[in-house]
Formats: C-alpha cells, structure tokens, sequence
C-alpha cells in the first residue's frame, strides 16, 4: 500500500468528537477580556489614572479604588487600564506595520528572485543583525519618551520575521508545478497570491503576529521600566513596575498588579495561537 | 495455488493458506491462498487499492499499525504467522528476501555501493570478511556493476542503483525473493534488466513473488497468476492461459488496458501547423541534454516523446510551453495564437492545483479570467465523465484518475492550441489510464488541439500517437 493514489484505501480511525483545545480557548477568552478593558479604559471603573490623592496613598482595595491606590494615592485599576490600552494599541499598531510590509516584501523577494531578492535578504539580515531592544534604544535616544520612537523601533524589529517566514514559505509554493499551472492558465498575480500562498502562509503569520504582539508588550513594559521608554506620570506597567518597586515590602500587592497584567497579557497571546500551524 | 508434489520441509517454499486482512472488522484482503515452490513463479496482479502490497506486509509480518492478519503462513516449512516480531525479522535476508518499491531509496546514501553489499553477506549472510568481499565482487560482476563499488549511491545510475540493491536484497541467499512492484518507475531499459534479473531467480532454485500491475511483467514472468481487486482473488492459474484466455471481466479490462493491445491509431489529420520548434537544444547547466529537435505540430496532431529518464524530456516541454528560454534555436507559435494557447498537463495531478482550495472555485477563477461560460466548463466536465457535483471537493478528496481529467477540463476551459502533457497517466492505474488516453485523444481529435505527450511506456508512443519521438544523448 504504497502508491500515492491509495491513501483513500487505508481506513483511518475517525475521532469520535473534535479535539478539544482548552488552552487555546483560555487563550482567546483571557484576549478577549484584555480587548474589552483595553478598549473601555479607565471609563470601566470611573476615575483618572492621574489624579493624586496623597492622604489616601496606598490604600488596600475598597469599593472606590477596587484595586487599591498607589504611592501617590492614584486609583491602580484606572492606571494599570489606562496602561492595558497603551501597550494593545501599540502592539496591534506595531504588529500591522510591522506585518503588512513584512508579509508583502517576503512575497516580492520570492515571486522575483535575483536580486531583489539578494537587496531585501541582506537588508533583513542586516536589521536582524543588532538586538532588538538596541535599535528600539536607539530610536528612543534621538527622541526621549516619545510615543512614535517606542512605535517605530518596535516595528523596524519585528517586520523581519515575517519577511523571513514569508519569504521562505513563499518560495516553496512558488516553485510548485500548481503555481506554473496557474500562470500558463492565466491566473493574475493578485489571484495567484489569494489562492495559493495565502491559504499556505497564513496560519503560520497569525502565529507570528501572536508572538509578535507579546514581543512588543514586553519590550514597551522593559523599555518602561528602565526609563527609556514612555515617561511617568503616563500609567504605563513597567513604568508602574519602577514606580512601585521601592514598597515592595510593604504593599507587594501593588507591584504584583502590572506584573500580573503583563504575565497575563504574553501568556493570552501564546495561548491563542498554541496547537497551530508553527513557522 | 494449486501444486501437484507434496510439500516437505525442506525445499525452498511459502505457502499461504486463507490470508486475510482487515480493519477492525472490515476485511481489506482476502482470503487468498497460495503456494510457491522452489524454481517457481507466482505473480499477484491487481490495480492500486487491491491489496496487493498488503499480502507482502502480511507475509513479512509489517503491517501497519491497526491492520490485522489471518490465516496461515508456512515459510520453508516453518508456519510463521504465529511467531513474535523479533522471530519474523530473523527471517528477513536469509529465508525470505525483499526488493523493495524503488529500490534507489532503500539504499543508504552516504555510504559505498560496495561496502553496503558486503555488509549484507558479512552480517545476513554470516560471511566471514574477505569472504563477505569476495561475494561482493563476484556479485558486482555478475550484475555488470564492476566500478561501482567504490561510489556513492547518489552517483549511480538508476538501473545500478537498483542492481546494487538487488546485490544487496539476495546476499542473505534467501531462497525465496519477493519483489513488491519492481519496475515502477523505471523507463523501458530499465524495466526489462529487471525482469531478467528477477526471472533468473527460480532458474536459479528461488521461489520468485511479485507483485505488478503491469501485465507486461507477468507476461515476462510467466508461472502463476492471482488477479486481485478490491482485496478480493478475481482470476487464479497459469499466467499463461489466463493472459491468454481471461475468464473475469475485469481480467478482461486489466488485459485491454496495457498499451501493447491497444489498437494503433488512425493517421494524423491535415491540420494547420500551431507550434514549430527548430534546431532546439536543451541544457541543464553546462550540459547539454538534446540538440537539433525540430518539429512542425499540426492542429489535432498527436505526438509522443519518448526517452530514458534524465534525457531533458520535462525542461524539452518547458522550452515548448514557453517557461524557459531555449538555449539555441527557437519555438514559433502560429500567428493569432493568444498567450495561453499552449498548456501544460502534469505528472501528478494534486501538485498541479491550489491545495486549499476548491476545485469549484480554481475551475471558476479560470472561467471569470476567460470570459467562458460556467455552463461551457460542466461541458467540458460531462464529456470527460465527470460530474460538477465533485468539484466541491479539494484536490487532494478526488482519485488521481479524476484529478487528471478535471486538469484536462480546466487547460480546455482557456481553449488552447496545444497541450504539453508530461507522464499524465504514469501515475495511474492501467484502466484509468486508457481511459484517460482515450478521452485525450477524443477530445483533441474533435477540438483540433495538437498534443506532445511525454512518456516513458515505448508502447503508448508507438500505439496512442500518431508520431512518436525518442530522445537520445547527444554523441
């Protein structure tokens, strides 16, 4: 039973109920959670992230501050989702333009080969070649705790992965007598890229811009906590990381909170995308 | 089958007495029962999915996991089918040896062709090691392999590599050598050094059995015949009455299919020419494959090309298609030939499509892009005994013999002068593949399309076309 043609003659067990997949689903409902609050903001629970109240500093959780305040007496829920909306939007932001053109130049290198190939493949290999949080310093060096320096650091970091991924993919299917059939028969590129390399590389670039976006989380919080990326008072959780650290004895609680966040955010976006297709 | 002397234990045999295997409760071969004796042949015939390869596994005791099997098996007088698996895998090489399906694979490729043989009579056959090298070197030179001994397997030649692991198989001096499709794969050449090397075993004392679905083979063989299909034994006896006079139908079919009994084809038409190719050369890097092929393809022409593997025969069709730019010479298409006037029918069908995606929407993608009908496609399909409901599927849920037609159906769909077709049926069941041929022609012949068929089967060439090309190296 070796021919090709006879795999439909071997009877497979057939499952008797799909496989359940709780991690993924746990994955996608702590995401979804995540959104909302991202999403609502410090309007979920009606105060200002900013406003200090020194009297009241370091209260434990009570019906107005439902996570306690901090150091200076600022609500911790409305800071730590001030902050959850800060690091999502970046990272959706950073994933999509880190993606788009990603994607789209990997596609060229292989569809063109030569040397726009050999141009894109050395300039990948160029960017890959300095640490990824470097070039983010770099970025935040000519312009200190702006906004835009984090955003497009995080971007220039992370478009390679998907030009590699895409790239390498796209070659293989490319060179499949499938896609020379396509092309004799008249298949325009556009079309020709809709069929046969997006079914193929897209699972896989789902689990990219997964890993990628809790790439970005990270390294804002990092960049946060070391002071070279977004500024106090912005309620951002490494920033609050660096804030709360000196009363870790005394309210551990309080720095345990934009861990918690960070921990949950990195741990919903791998677990959303577990089980899938791997690059 | 059905031998007249009694069997002793001692004489070099395999019986099989109402084998059977099955899935769960669902009977995939069977019962078949069977006995080869010493300088005897028996030959199981049967298309892909009949089982075939099944009763090779059951015999050696490999089946895969979840397959189950029943009945007995006597080897050399030893029932077998009861022992454990590390008792079985002592028989291997010494009571019952294997040429495997493209044997090339079975080979290790990192090391000599020599050693991998003398490592056969060392350890299977228990030779002591000038011993083991002595056997080496006459097997090589009796197998016409004297060279080879110290290259590497990917420096081999197909046919050697194949001798080599026929050396390598038959070191253990197991009486009996079972050859499960032997000769897949293999151009003419090729394909007739094998069946010498295989009918030389019960010349030699061997039991010899082989699986094929080619009746060529059986033909050479001779001996016994088991037809199979479908798990089920159709036509037992002597290969020579049953080729001879089949009783089964399906034997009958079976016997149709193989292009030595096809009816020549009528003379080509007088049609326009569409495609002119001259002085053409052919090169793989630095070397040059073919040179000075010329020809004129007329309108409803059918054209074979024949040629050992490895001849440029793919990348000749390449240069005709226009995919890759001749290295001399020049291909012309006639005047008011648009761009997709020339297609390309390929080897295995299900790398020819989009694999994720519905047969339905590629045909339809194609139908758009042409401004052809939908209606016209169903046509298309219909004449091809299709039906439309089957293009809900993905490529990889029809046969391949359904695939390959609905390939056809789609290069129609553009309207194209010409059709390059490389193996399209080498991949196919003998009756699938005279169906195929003959739906080709069919339509060709009606729709005034010329057609250049690569193949390797010297058979379809002479028979199926109306000119038939073979491709030599040049000098």
């Amino acid at each position: 039973m070796t021919d090709q043609t006879q795999t439909g003659a071997m009877p497979r067990p057939r499952r008797a109920w799909p496989r359940i997949r709780p991690a993924r689903g746990l994955g996608f409902t702590l995401l979804a959670l995540l959104a909302l609050c991202a999403v609502a903001g410090p309007d979920l629970v009606g105060q200002d992230p900013a406003k200090q109240s020194l009297l009241d500093a370091r209260q434990p959780p009570s019906a107005a501050n439902l996570l306690g305040t901090d150091h200076l007496g600022r609500d911790m829920a409305a800071r730590l989702l001030s902050g959850a909306q800060l690091s999502l939007s970046l990272a959706v932001l950073s994933v999509l333009t880190a993606g788009l053109p990603g994607t789209l130049l990997g596609i060229a290198a292989a569809w063109y080969g030569g040397w726009t190939d050999r141009l894109l493949t050395s300039f990948a290999d160029a960017v890959l070649a300095l640490p990824g949080l470097l070039l983010v310093l770099m970025l935040a060096a000519i312009s200190p705790g702006s906004w835009w320096a984090l955003y497009a650091g995080i971007s220039l970091t992370l478009w390679v992965e998907y030009f590699r991924y895409t790239r390498q993919r796209a070659r293989i299917v490319i060179a499949e007598p499938a896609v020379e059939a396509s092309r004799l028969l008249g298949l325009t590129p556009a079309l020709i890229i809709r069929r046969h390399l997006v079914p193929e590389i897209g699972p896989g670039l789902l689990t990219i811009a997964a890993f990628g976006a809790a790439t970005a989380v990270t390294a804002v919080a990092a960049l946060g906590f070391v002071s070279v990326g977004v500024r106090p008072p912005t309620a951002e959780w490494g920033v609050m990381m660096t804030e709360l650290l000196p009363y870790w004895r005394e309210a551990p609680f309080l720095i345990l909170q934009p861990v918690a966040c960070l921990v949950i955010t990195v741990l919903a976006l791998h677990l959303s995308v577990g089980g899938m297709r791997r690059p | 089958m059905t031998v007249s002397d009694t069997p002793s234990s001692d004489t070099p045999s395999i019986a099989v007495d109402a084998l059977s295997v099955f899935f769960g409760a669902t009977r995939l071969l069977g019962p078949v029962s069977f006995r080869v004796a010493a300088g005897e042949t028996l030959v199981i015939m049967g298309e892909t999915g009949a089982g075939k390869s099944l009763a090779a596994q059951a015999i050696l005791g490999i089946l895969p996991k979840g397959l189950r099997a029943e009945g007995s098996i006597t080897i050399n007088g030893r029932r077998v089918d009861t022992l454990g698996p590390a008792e079985r895998s002592a028989l291997w090489g010494r009571e019952i040896a294997t040429l495997p399906q493209e044997p090339w694979r079975a080979l290790d490729p990192l090391m000599r062709a020599g050693p991998q043989v003398i490592e056969a009579h060392r350890y299977v056959a228990g030779l002591p090691p000038e011993g083991a090298r002595k056997a080496c070197a006459r097997d090589f030179e009796t197998l016409g392999l004297q060279g080879a001994e110290r290259r590497l397997p990917a420096a081999l030649s197909g046919g050697m590599a194949q001798r080599v692991a026929f050396a390598a198989a038959t070191a253990g001096q197991a009486p009996i050598l079972l050859a499960d499709e032997p000769t897949k794969g293999l151009d003419a050449e090729r394909h007739a050094r094998v069946v010498g090397l295989l009918a030389q075993v019960p010349e030699d004392g061997g039991a010899l059995l082989v699986i094929t679905h080619e009746v060529a083979v059986a033909r050479a063989l001779g001996g016994d015949i088991i037809v199979l299909r479908d798990g089920r034994v159709i036509e037992e006896g002597q290969t020579r009455h049953v080729l001879a006079k089949p009783q089964a139908p399906y034997t009958r079919d079976l016997l149709a299919a193989d292009p030595e009994a096809w009816p020549k084809s009528e003379n080509p038409t007088d049609g326009a020419i569409v495609l002119t190719a001259k002085d053409l050369a052919v090169t793989r890097g630095e070397r040059v494959l073919i040179e000075g092929f010329d020809l004129s393809l007329r309108a409803g022409e059918r054209v074979a090309v024949t040629g050992p593997s490895g001849i440029g025969k793919t990348t000749l069709l390449d240069t005709l298609a226009g995919l890759i730019a001749p290295a001399q010479g020049s291909v012309q298409r006639a005047a008011g030939l648009g761009r997709h006037a020339v297609q390309k029918l390929y080897q295995d069908p299900p790398a020819a499509f989009p694999p994720h995606v519905s047969l339905e929407r590629s045909l339809r993608d194609i139908a758009r892009l042409h401004d052809v009908a939908w209606d016209r496609v169903t046509e298309y399909l219909t004449a091809l005994n299709l039906y439309p409901d089957m293009l809900k599927r993905r490529p990889d849920a029809v046969s391949g013999g359904e695939l390959q037609r609905i390939s056809v159906a789609r290069a129609l769909t553009v309207r194209p002068a010409v059709l390059l077709a490389d193996e399209p049926t080498s991949r196919l069941d003998p009756i699938t593949q005279r169906q195929t041929l003959e739906l080709l022609s069919e339509i060709t012949k009606d729709q005034g399309i010329a057609i250049v068929l690569v193949t390797h089967h010297a058979a379809i060439a002479e028979n199926w076309a109306h000119q038939s090309i073979t491709l030599r190296a040049p000098a």
